[in-house]
């Protein structure tokens, strides 16, 4: 038994220290764009694209399942984006609450009849509404089907080439769907899909669906939120999508081109986890072709996201994410080690498996052996030390890495005490907040073979303060 | 390696960590500051500034910002702002005095040796302030650059912004440069200068295909009616793509003198033609293609039957034909749109 509990420390200390070696490489391949583009006036090199007609119309998708808190303030978000030719369209997904009624309401709309291509198959729609005020503002009202089945239907009923997936309770920044589209516009479309990134808004300031003030929440559960933010947004996303192998854009923030979407089949009904399976299936598709089109992560545009507070919520959403994870690398696993899809197959799959997928499964046998070492005698308690400092630097000081490493290159938080209280709350992950982590992380693989798709179940306070 | 090598590896990261944490924190204190600063003096100046702008010979503006120890970043965003918000902003000689006066240097020497950020927001503000003293300066930047690439881009832009027909020649060098830069070109020269370099892209004695696309749908999105005569040739053009730009403009530019050249549109075998052509229809109020209109109601692609009907909602009697339409068309996907567009749909924010 100690042999092999021995065999397994060595096992996950190696993996432990290759994974954070791994972060230390993706983040030293984006950190030269992240820090080329710092001081690039942002206002001036979206000016332009404000008023050039070449700039394509885009229709902003908001799926909304039970989201009668946010659902209002998120449109006037939109309706305040700085953009030539938008229109919004809110799907609500055969929500029990009063969504549609508070959209009907606020923006006195009107059931209009309409012929809706269908280019993806969806559940029933019930109705379509147009707002009176805004033209632009659409509704769809259908039974209730999934996020991904709501999405389809919100793709199916769009009039412009490219659409914007946003979540119901998010806030978009004004100039957001600029610079997300400035990439796609500059390549001449080559450019196929973009994502944002997505930022915790609890205990920032906002009123009139904007982001006056940025600051921080005094949950810890929610700081660690950020921190976590940082790790994947910063150090995973930017350097996968400079090596063109990103895997996933936001479902809370991403632009899509409509026709390629559409010619890869919509959305994925089947998955929790449709954002990420939509973009591996955009990527085999452009691989099977041998397109030079490309997939890219900006990190500059920002969408401000409703964190859950409580544990409960946050459970549910990380045992959602996991299985979602799974689910894709799964449907996808034709893909995985496949030279026919390049450095898709070869290295951003087995990535994502290794790392984000079974990097739980290692963490978990690494915090039973700290502990079995410790107290049981599983293994020498000088092997139980090192899992231990080697857990720490992977769970801790690579996470506070991300805080600084945030600092150094896009520096959103604006004071040096959120600087400080961001650092010292990342180290002390490795002892509270990443333990739950891998804990939910494991549910979420054995979750893979027992539920059924459904909408997240966080529970709304609002983010406009 | 045993514990005590990890504890050492453990600890000197997190030592460097807290020398990082504490150079950042202290970076982003003297940055907190110096922005305080400027925010201070930039406010501190702007009634001055307003003055000066409006009767250059108060002089009490220049006196208070050579005063300034962050002058140049003040003067910087005084003059983006009024620029950005004044009609007249980016031709008003006083924002051509005052940058070439105080920011001229300052530009050169960053054009170049700045980082390439500091580069590109160098060229956004020489192309907002006019600053033609700096075209010696571009120029050579321009000779230089061997690739389209973003700064050569914008490079270029500005240099159009400074009236330079260069930029035309510039941009040619490159077979693949995309018809968005020819547009941004033409849009930046002024009237004269634009008049000339249409006439000669669409008489396209060098063969430059994007450039006549841009020029065509240039003249559309601008609206100069001067030369929809040279537009309507281009309907006749054996190329589809001309085509289609010549219709797009015609679209825009919502006149035709001879709408007889429209009808083959209708039985193109593309279907962008007809869809154009339907549009054409409806914005210019056609009204001998309304039975035209009503076939392409049934059409096989979504979109020509979507513009067909907008285009009846047009006319007069718009909703008669479409109720017509509605309950008696053969074709179930053009009763559906029919149905749609009868409630005088506005499709999106314009």
């Amino acid at each position: 038994m100690q042999e092999v509990a021995l065999i397994l420390s060595y096992i996950v200390i190696a993996y432990m220290l290759f994974s954070s070696l791994s972060y230390l490489g993706l983040f030293a391949l984006a950190y030269g764009k992240v820090k080329k583009e710092n001081k690039l006036d942002k206002r001036e090199s979206t000016e332009d694209f404000l008023r050039n007609q070449s700039t394509y119309p885009v229709s902003i998708l908001v799926p909304a399942y039970n989201e009668e808190v946010g659902v209002v303030s998120t449109v006037r978000s939109l309706l305040a984006l700085e953009y030539p030719e938008k229109e919004i369209i809110v799907i609500d997904d055969g929500s029990k609450d009063s969504t549609s009624m508070r959209m009907i309401e606020e923006f006195k709309m009107k059931k209009i009849p309409f012929a809706v291509r269908t280019h993806i198959e969806t559940a029933k729609i019930e109705a379509i509404y147009q707002s009176s005020i805004f033209p632009y503002i659409r509704l769809i009202k259908k039974a209730n089907g999934g996020k991904a089945d709501a999405l389809n239907a919100g793709v199916n009923l769009s009039s412009f080439p490219y659409f914007c997936a946003i979540d119901g309770d998010s806030i978009l920044e004004n100039d957001g769907l600029l610079k997300c589209m400035k990439p796609i516009i500059e390549s001449d479309g080559q450019i196929i899909v973009t994502g944002g990134s997505v930022r915790i808004a609890n205990g920032s300031t906002i009123s009139r669906s904007k982001v006056e003030l940025v600051g921080l929440p005094k949950s810890p559960i929610v700081l660690m939120q950020i921190v976590e933010y940082f790790r994947a947004f910063l150090i995973g996303r930017l350097a996968l999508s400079h090596l063109n192998i990103l895997l996933i854009v936001s479902g809370a923030f991403g632009v899509f081109n409509k026709e390629r979407v559409i010619q890869a089949g919509g959305y994925n009904k089947n998955t929790v986890g449709e954002d990420m399976e939509l973009v591996v299936r955009l990527h085999r598709l452009l691989r099977e072709e041998k397109s030079k089109q490309r997939i890219e992560y900006i990190p500059d545009p920002v969408c401000w996201t409703e964190a859950p507070e409580s544990l409960e919520v946050l459970r549910s959403q990380r045992i959602r994410w996991q299985r979602g994870l799974l689910e894709t690398l799964w449907n996808h696993r034709k893909m995985m080690l496949n030279p026919k899809y390049g450095s898709i197959g070869l290295f951003s799959m087995p990535y994502f498996l290794f790392v984000e997928l079974l990097g739980a499964v290692f963490e978990f046998i690494g915090y039973f052996i700290i502990f079995g070492g410790f107290f049981f005698s599983l293994v020498d308690p000088q092997v139980a030390g090192v899992m231990f400092l080697v857990t720490v630097f992977y769970g801790s000081l690579i996470s506070a890495l991300a805080v600084l490493l945030e600092e150094l290159t896009l520096h959103k938080y604006p004071k040096v005490s959120h600087l400080m209280r961001l650092y010292f709350w990342a180290l002390t992950e490795a002892f509270w907040y990443r333990p739950l982590m891998v804990l939910w992380r494991v549910k979420g693989i054995f979750a893979t073979f027992q539920k059924k798709a459904h909408w997240g179940d966080m529970k709304r306070k609002g983010i406009s303060t | 390696m045993n514990l005590s090598h990890f504890w050492i590896l453990i600890a000197s990261l997190f030592l460097g960590q807290l020398l990082l944490l504490l150079i950042l924190a202290w970076r982003k204190q003297q940055s907190n500051k110096r922005e305080a600063a400027i925010n201070s003096q930039y406010n501190a100046l702007t009634d001055s500034f307003s003055s000066h702008m409006m009767d250059p010979s108060d002089e009490r503006f220049i006196a208070e910002l050579k005063a300034s120890p962050y002058h140049l970043v003040v003067l910087e965003r005084l003059l983006n702002h009024y620029v950005s918000v004044t009609k007249a902003g980016a031709d008003s000689p006083a924002v051509l005095r005052l940058s070439e006066e105080f920011l001229s240097t300052r530009y050169m020497k960053l054009l170049k040796r700045g980082n390439w950020a500091m580069r590109m927001n160098t060229l956004y503000f020489i192309e907002d302030f006019r600053m033609e003293s700096l075209v010696p300066q571009l120029k050579e930047k321009l000779a230089k650059s061997s690739r389209l690439d973003q700064e050569t881009q914008q490079l270029i832009r500005t240099l159009a912004s400074l009236n330079e027909t260069l930029a035309i020649e510039a941009l040619a060098k490159y077979p693949d440069a995309p018809a968005r830069l020819y547009i941004d070109v033409f849009k930046r020269l002024d009237e004269l200068t634009k008049l000339d370099a249409l006439d000669a892209a669409l008489k396209n004695e060098t063969g430059n295909q994007t450039l006549k696309h841009s020029a065509v749908s240039y003249i559309g999105m601008a609206g100069m009616t001067l030369f929809l005569p040279r537009v309507e040739e281009e309907l006749q053009h054996p190329e589809m793509e001309m085509r289609i730009q010549a219709l797009k403009a015609i679209l825009h530019l919502q006149y035709m003198n001879s709408p007889s050249a429209l009808a083959p549109f209708f039985e193109s075998t593309a279907w962008p033609e007809r869809m154009f052509a339907a549009q054409i229809a409806g914005k210019l109020q056609l009204s001998r293609y309304k039975e035209a209109l009503g076939e392409l109601l049934g059409d096989s692609v979504w979109w020509v039957r979507y513009s067909s009907a907008e285009a009846l909602t047009q006319f007069s009697e718009g909703d008669i034909v479409l109720t017509h339409f509605a309950e008696s068309h053969p074709d179930r996907y053009a009763r559906d749109m029919a149905n749609q567009w009868k409630t005088s749909l506005l499709g999106s924010e314009q």
